[in-house]
């Protein structure tokens, strides 16, 4: 049997859980000779084949058009698609602003904050992604794999892939579900 | 007894009791949120569904009673279901984003809920309603974007404190939590007890004092007493590391049940003056630090040539221990012309009326929570002993009749039935007159050998009250079984009037109930350490100040006494004029026992460890009476009872 193929991305997140899988320190090593790490954010390939993988992992929530698009394409090439991660799963810390207009956000970012001239100004280039509310993963795309955690410990993350890996689907309870 | 089947199993339980109370009992769990063993049920979060035979739809079990031959489900697939959907609802209703809360990953009933059930993700997302946060509280911030409106903050208010500061606004998704009628909290009629902290079962609630400093469910957990005022409410004390994280009113403690006020959970974290870590002495005017040995030798020296003029002065919420130990060394010891606690006025007027009566005349506190009527005889119980005061506000709750009787305006008033303000110093004939109103309406227990018609005028006369004024207060007074008459021998300062109250409590079968001013002023009382302090001349003053926050008054009273010692965990102004100042432990480091105003003897426990080079007060005294060679035996429970007490003690 091949080794089951393993795509990631990160929308709008911080990167940390990506960080936190990295914290499995060496036992990378073990999960290499499970599984065929194609593409990631932190690796030469950035996006999944177009042939298809077996798990797909997206990290962060989806707060712009851009980020529709790297969802769908995951969605389509991946058989399991797991969320990773609080924002992933429920929006997390980025869905703090969909309290707020978009346009007093982005008004807030570009024009008001503390480190903008007086002449700060809101991007419009037509090249752009369009803001939009901060929606979890499974608001966009079905997702199979909910890992919720702010970041998920290295010893979930590396609980979850392993088994993905051998074929399973990860069941997360007791002291593997944590939303913190 | 009632014979119910629980998934399958048979029990027999008490008739009477919910579902929910038979299925804790049984050590089966049922999920709750809203729910608290101290509330009354409330039937609002839904978690609790079970699904019961015979009954069309889910029902909760905290508010069904358990009925015979019932068939109960807690765990069937329907009942899991609907709980998951009612967790959904809760989460979907605001902000409930565990990455920024204080609760988050231990102490938050809700994601505790959540994480029971296994959910891993919300099938509903936020509506994105945005709440206001309202920080206008010293001690209290209100952050409604995480209120679960499960309202055990407003039962909490009423129920168990009386205030009823908090209450609902508006229906539906837009209720949510207001103080009065929709005022910041900190301009509220809130009486900082905290209560309403201590029960909330998410981050909606915050303590600032200890949020984001640690998790309340990591806790050390120390059970100690409160040392704020003369009842002695059991605390809880949450520990981390060596630092207090808050401090909860002990559920099982028999006097506050888990209810505190300000003064026991809030003040304690305020006090920010500076420690004293070593012993001090003045060397060429200015305080330095020395050795405990040198330190305690001066002291010594200095007592003993001043012996016979020397000023002896302790905290009333020092431990026993340290309070026997003290008398021992100053009263008998030196013999010192006047050895004293601060504070011993508040219980002096029941000294005086004990010499005369002989035996104890008081009950205890419990019978204040089963009162049919209360007469508040002078005490302000909204400035201290709060938690007396919440005891006669929430005991309104069950139509409990309270009348006030006071010569200045009181503070609780608004809740009474009927309110004697009278001239100041009048209070004897206020209580006589009374007791003719009571035997005028044909009230009393106890027969009135005199007459009552023209007591009654006279009474009238002497206070500037109405005659119709004393016939409503004894009415409402003598309703039901059981009056309490709470009043404050401080306020009264008077043994005749006490003496009348004792006579009124006689004649409506009243339990008489007294504040008395410190946490220890009772054990000082039997320990004779209340003389009041009068003037002298002293040559030198020996001030075991503990963590007293000395008056002006104390202050200037000690300014003339050429050599001063004091004993003190903090600096103040009294420290700072000391000649030797002598580091002892604060009130949480402290171990010992007190005796509480109705005579209960109490343990404190320390909850932190002490910085190194200071010590407890009774090891200080201990220490000084051996320099000076007197001998101080073990025996203070003996000396406790030597003499008779307003109350039962109970050791």
């Amino acid at each position: 049997m091949s080794k089951p193929k393993v795509a990631t991305d990160w929308l709008a997140g911080c990167a940390g859980c990506h960080m936190s899988f990295l914290d499995i320190d060496e036992r990378i090593v073990n999960l290499i000779e499970l599984v065929d790490l194609r593409s990631s954010p932190i690796t030469d390939l950035k996006e999944p084949d177009p042939s298809g993988v077996d798990v797909g992992i997206l990290e962060g929530g989806i707060n712009n058009t851009a980020n529709e698009e790297v969802a769908h394409k995951m969605r389509k090439r991946c058989k399991i698609l797991v969320a990773l991660g609080d924002c992933a799963v429920f929006g997390g810390v980025p869905a703090m602003r969909n309290f707020f207009k978009i346009e007093d956000a982005l008004r807030r970012a570009y024009v008001e904050t503390e480190s903008t001239d007086a002449e700060g100004k809101i991007p419009n280039d037509p090249e752009l992604a369009k803001p939009t509310r901060v929606r979890a993963v499974s608001e966009v795309v079905k997702v199979d794999v909910f890992v919720p955690g702010c970041p998920p410990s290295a010893d979930i993350i590396y609980y979850v892939l392993s088994e993905l890996a051998q074929g399973r689907i990860p069941v997360l309870k007791d002291e593997r579900l944590q939303w913190h | 007894m009632a014979t119910i089947t629980i998934n399958q199993q048979t029990y027999e339980v008490p008739d009477g009791i919910t579902v929910l109370q038979a299925a804790r009992q049984l050590g089966i769990f049922i999920p709750t949120l809203c729910d608290h063993p101290h509330l009354t049920p409330y039937g609002g979060c839904r978690l609790c569904m079970v699904e019961i035979e015979g009954f069309r739809t889910l029902q909760a079990a905290c508010t069904i009673p358990v009925s015979n031959n019932m068939v109960i489900y807690t765990e069937s697939d329907k009942v899991k279901k609907a709980r998951e959907f009612a967790l959904s609802l809760i989460f979907s209703e605001r902000n409930h984003f565990c990455p920024y809360c204080q609760v988050s990953g231990g102490d938050c009933e809700l994601q505790n809920a959540a994480y029971r059930l296994g959910m891993t993700h919300w099938p509903l997302q936020p509506n994105w309603q945005p709440f206001p946060v309202d920080a206008s509280h010293p001690y209290i911030i209100l952050e409604h974007n995480r209120c679960i409106l499960c309202r055990r903050c407003i039962r909490a208010c009423n129920e168990l404190v009386g205030v009823n500061t908090l209450g609902v606004a508006n229906r539906g998704a837009r209720t949510f939590i207001i103080a009065d009628f929709e005022v910041p909290l900190g301009e509220s009629t809130c009486v900082s007890c905290g209560m309403c902290v201590q029960v909330c079962p998410t981050g909606a609630m915050i303590d600032r004092k200890s949020a984001y400093l640690g998790k309340k469910s990591e806790a050390k957990h120390v059970d100690t007493v409160c040392t704020g005022c003369s009842l002695g409410c059991g605390l809880d004390v949450l520990m981390t590391d060596n630092r207090i994280l808050s401090i909860y009113g002990n559920w099982d403690a028999p006097v506050n049940q888990g209810v505190l006020c300000k003064v026991g959970r809030y003040y304690p974290l305020d006090d920010e003056r500076p420690r004293i870590t070593r012993p001090l002495m003045r060397h060429d005017g200015e305080l330095k630090p020395t050795t405990w040995d040198k330190a305690l030798n001066a002291a010594a020296h200095a007592l003993k040539r001043q012996a016979t003029n020397s000023l002896a002065l302790a905290s009333a919420r020092l431990t026993t221990e340290a309070l026997y130990v003290f008398r021992r060394l100053f009263a008998e010891g030196l013999h010192s012309p006047l050895a004293t606690t601060l504070n011993g006025h508040a219980v002096r007027p029941l000294v005086e009326v004990l010499d005369d009566l002989g035996e104890p005349f008081e009950g205890s506190v419990a019978d204040l929570d089963r009162a049919t009527s209360i007469l508040v005889m002078q005490a302000d119980l909204a400035n201290h002993h709060e938690v007396l005061g919440f005891m006669v506000r929430r005991s309104l709750n069950r139509g409990t009749h309270v009348v006030i009787a006071d010569s200045r305006e009181n503070p609780l008033a608004h809740l009474a039935e009927v309110t004697l303000t009278f001239k100041e110093g009048r209070q004897t004939a206020v209580i006589e007159g009374l007791m003719a109103a009571v035997a005028r309406l044909g009230l009393g227990r106890v027969e009135y050998a005199e007459d009552a018609v023209a007591n009654l005028a006279n009474a009238a006369k002497a206070t500037g009250l109405a005659t119709d004024d004393f016939l409503k207060a004894a009415y409402q007074i003598t309703r039901g079984e059981k009056p309490v008459i709470v009043y404050d021998p401080a306020a009264i300062n008077d043994a005749t009037a006490i003496k009348a109250l004792v006579r009124l409590a006689k004649m409506i079968g009243a339990t008489l109930i007294s504040p008395k001013g410190e946490a220890n002023s009772l054990a000082a009382a039997q320990l004779d350490l209340v003389e009041p302090l009068h003037p002298g001349t002293y040559e030198v003053a020996f001030v075991a100040l503990g963590d007293e926050i000395p008056s002006e008054a104390l202050v200037a009273a000690l300014e003339r006494i050429p050599y001063l010692i004091v004993q003190a965990s903090r600096e103040s102004k009294l420290t700072a004029r000391a000649d030797i100042v002598l580091p002892v432990y604060t009130w949480a480091e402290e171990s010992g026992h007190y005796l509480n105003l109705e005579g209960r003897l109490q343990e404190a426990h320390p909850c932190l460890s002490a910085p190194e080079q200071t010590q407890s007060n009774e090891a200080v005294l201990r220490q000084l009476a051996a320099k000076l060679g007197i001998e101080v035996n073990e025996d203070w429970r003996a000396a406790l009872v030597q003499r008779v007490a307003p109350v039962v003690i109970a050791i």
